[in-house]
């Protein structure tokens, strides 16, 4: 019984959260508009889109693989799948201990996904949008993962019911321990993370894999039609992913408690609560961070991830491991 | 070295790619991310303008002239009249010239306000396009003001200019002077001098040293970006420029360095930005009254041409660098036996193909876009026997002959023996 609940919900969600990512790519290329003077799109442009390119035909490159037509069913297939270990307000769906080991490796998955369709692709473009989807891949996520489990090992410290998992947010989060080191850590964190964020679904001086002047579009080069529905659908649902972590590691706060709401009310404000948080982080993250810069070129992105985040994780990493030392002497 | 070889890969850029605003191609070999070898191929764009002009009088190749491109529409028209006034030994007036000095620094302005949003579009930093372009429509408004038309103001005529600038023309121009020099200026100084991301996109990145600037005959900001200090206005002491004190804008006025990277060219367009202002005002101040052209009407102006004879060369330093016109006469007749026209895209695309060498993948687009490429303007030589319809392609060593013995004719006093750089255009072979 519990799982077909499970399962109901996991699709809900996935409706909802289609809606909602769709959504937020409208008010994000309208807001970006407004930043630049422009008129900008109408907000529901991202749905036109979708539905438009679902209705077109996909032509397949002549000497495309078995996996160009695959790749955007299985990015779509692992981006749903990772909607049931994804925080929304509320624990996830299917957490149990350590899920975000589960998480890190779907979230991953994907972007491996994409660059497989687009080396099987056989375009040009697309080998070097594939070539630059790894380099900055293995990049981003040793700083990232470092804060994450700084952050979730130290949250085990207060006692949790499941360690290394999502969850764990929603019982503890790391404002509250409150010392100073800690905060400080914290904030060096979210920096980090705020930088994840806005490498994970490319934009500002990380859109460096699609960079459309450069490559066209990259992976996406031979894509057309349905199969570009299916990935536009996909990234749009791991930037919400993506976000809704950066929201749940360090703005955890329910809004069903203060309005004292109880069973499923609580659930649909906390997660209404949560979209607009992931909006908000998205906007910091997304909109106005590729209205004010330009993309970097692959070298100095993997700079930016190997001398100024990696050492900014271990910093804020460390100041945590410090501060609880602290407390136990 | 040889086993080396099957890892690198050859990717198009162009006739159609994303990064182009005209269609031109480049072959690009790639190890990786590093670049091997670019080889360019031209001629997409030839519309057989020179095929068009032998059917056209002078009058009317004007316009023609005017149509090459949309950005520089002023320059290839005033370059033309230049052109048959040397021809014709016709004497502009004063007046016609200072105007022809503001339309043709306003040009510049608009011009290279687009060049500077395009570059920033290069690296992904669409708002700087977006707002660069919104500042430049206030430039535009003006030139429709004077002219009647944004794009081709159709300002020139041989022997002066159309319409005179009056006293409400001249006043809106000094309050745009004033708007950009209060509120943009500073703002496109800040990007493009002191922005992180557009230093570290632009700084060394299509490296163009003096050398192969000068070697490649580079023009233009391209040139003046590598230290070069070649402007037409200045060196050949165009029209009415010597009297407006212009001088050719380098980067070490700026940031005291010069590197010739692309960083350095955009630099030079925004000093160049700065000189366009001063100079319009002080064209201003200097403009004498009096007529704006030597013929009332536009017939007359064609009986003086029919009995002309000889050619003539005009020269001018359009935003992109020196374009040069030839024109020769066709006694008897009001249309030009030959009028060839050359642009400052030709030279630099090579040189900075070259200097693409060894760099990554994604200076492409900004070392292509810093040159500010005018494709529609450039076009190839191909030489068809009518007789037996053979086509030979002439080659660098074929053209620099021809250019000595040229040179020889007009001026047997110049004793410096060119040689052959080597390279020249890539493309050999016709099918």
């Amino acid at each position: 019984m519990n799982i077909i609940y499970a399962t109901l919900g996991l699709i809900g969600l996935y409706i909802y959260v289609s809606l909602a990512s769709l959504l937020w790519e409208g008010l994000d290329r309208k807001l970006v508009a407004r930043m630049q003077r422009r008129v900008g799109p109408p907000l529901l442009q991202p749905f036109y889109d979708f539905l438009k390119l679902v209705s077109k035909e996909s032509i397949v490159p002549r000497h495309a693989g078995k996996m160009f037509e695959l790749a955007p069913v299985c990015a779509l297939a692992v981006s749903i799948a990772l909607l049931a270990y994804t925080p929304f307000g509320f624990a996830p769906l299917f957490s149990t201990r350590g899920d975000v080991i589960v998480f890190i490796y779907l979230l991953t998955l994907i972007a491996f996904i994409r660059v497989l369709g687009a080396i099987n692709s056989g375009s040009p473009y697309a080998q070097i949008g594939a070539q630059r989807e790894m380099i900055i891949l293995v990049s981003r996520e040793v700083p990232m993962m470092l804060g994450l489990f700084a952050i979730l090992w130290r949250l085990n410290k207060l006692g949790v019911s499941r360690p290394f998992s999502l969850a764990t947010f929603y019982e503890h989060n790391i404002w509250e321990i409150g010392t100073p080191l800690t905060f400080m850590g914290a904030v060096i964190l979210l920096f980090v993370f705020l930088a994840w964020l806005a490498s994970e679904i490319e934009v500002g001086y990380f859109n460096i894999p699609e960079a459309e002047e450069e490559i066209a579009e990259g992976p996406m080069a031979e894509y057309s039609g349905r199969h570009l529905a299916l990935f536009k659908l996909s990234n749009a649902l791991k930037e919400f992913i993506s976000a809704s972590l950066v929201v749940a590691i360090f703005f955890p706060w329910g809004i069903s408690g203060p309005l004292g709401l109880t069973g499923a009310g609580a659930l649909i404000a906390n997660l209404l609560f949560h979209t607009l948080k992931v909006f908000a982080v998205l906007f910091v993250s997304m909109s106005i961070f590729r209205a004010i810069t330009g993309r970097l070129r692959i070298t100095q992105a993997v700079q930016v991830f190997w001398l100024r985040m990696l050492p900014a994780a271990i910093i804020g990493a460390l100041l945590i491991a410090i501060d609880l030392m602290e407390v136990i002497a | 070295m040889n086993s080396r070889i099957e890892y690198w890969v050859k990717i198009p850029i162009g006739p159609i790619h994303p990064a182009l605003e005209e269609p031109e191609k480049f072959i690009i070999t790639l190890d990786g991310e590093r670049i091997i070898n670019v080889d360019v191929k031209l001629g997409y764009n030839l519309r057989g303008l020179e095929w068009i002009a032998m059917r056209r009088n002078y009058i009317q190749l004007m316009y023609l002239a005017e149509r090459i491109c949309g950005i520089c529409s002023f320059s290839h028209n005033h370059t033309y009249t230049r052109a048959v006034e040397e021809m014709a030994g016709i004497e502009v007036p004063e007046r016609a010239e200072y105007i022809r000095v503001i339309v043709g620094e306003l040009e510049r302005i608009h011009s290279h306000l687009l060049n500077l949003g395009v570059v920033a579009h290069a690296i992904g930093y669409d708002t700087v396009l977006h707002l660069s372009w919104l500042a430049r429509e206030r430039v535009m408004d003006i030139l429709e003001a004077i002219g009647g038309n944004r794009v081709n103001y159709a300002m020139n005529t041989i022997g002066g200019v159309r319409r005179d600038i009056e006293e409400k023309h001249k006043r809106a121009i000094l309050d745009m002077i004033e708007h950009y020099r209060n509120e943009i200026m500073p703002k496109i100084e800040e990007i493009f001098l002191y922005d992180p991301t557009v230093e570290a996109r632009l700084r060394d990145a299509g490296v163009i040293p003096k050398r192969i600037a000068v070697e490649y005959s580079a023009q233009g900001p391209t040139a003046r970006g590598s230290g070069v200090k070649k402007d037409v206005r200045y060196n050949e002491k165009l029209g009415v420029y010597p009297d407006l004190g212009v001088e050719p804008v380098t980067p070490k006025e700026f940031t005291g360095v010069i590197k010739g990277d692309v960083f350095d060219r955009m630099v030079v367009r925004v000093g160049e930005l700065w000189q366009s202002m001063e100079l319009i005002e002080r064209a201003f101040d200097q403009m004498p009254e009096g007529k704006i052209k030597a013929f009332a009407k536009d017939n007359l102006i064609l009986l003086k041409l029919k009995k002309a004879d000889g050619e003539g060369i005009g020269r001018y330093e359009a935003p992109r660098g020196e374009v040069i016109h030839y024109v020769r006469a066709n006694p008897g007749k009001d249309i030009p036996s030959k009028w060839k026209a050359r642009e400052p895209t030709f030279p630099n695309l090579f040189a900075v193909a070259r200097a693409l060498v060894g760099e990554q993948v994604a200076d492409i687009p900004v070392a292509i876009a810093s040159i500010d490429p005018c494709l529609s303007c450039t076009d190839r030589v191909a030489v068809v026997d009518a007789k037996t319809g053979k086509r030979r392609i002439l080659t660098e060593r074929d053209l620099l002959r021809a250019s000595i013995a040229k040179t020889k004719e007009l001026n047997p006093e110049v004793s410096a023996r060119p040689e052959v750089v080597g390279v020249g255009c890539p493309r050999g072979d016709l099918p």
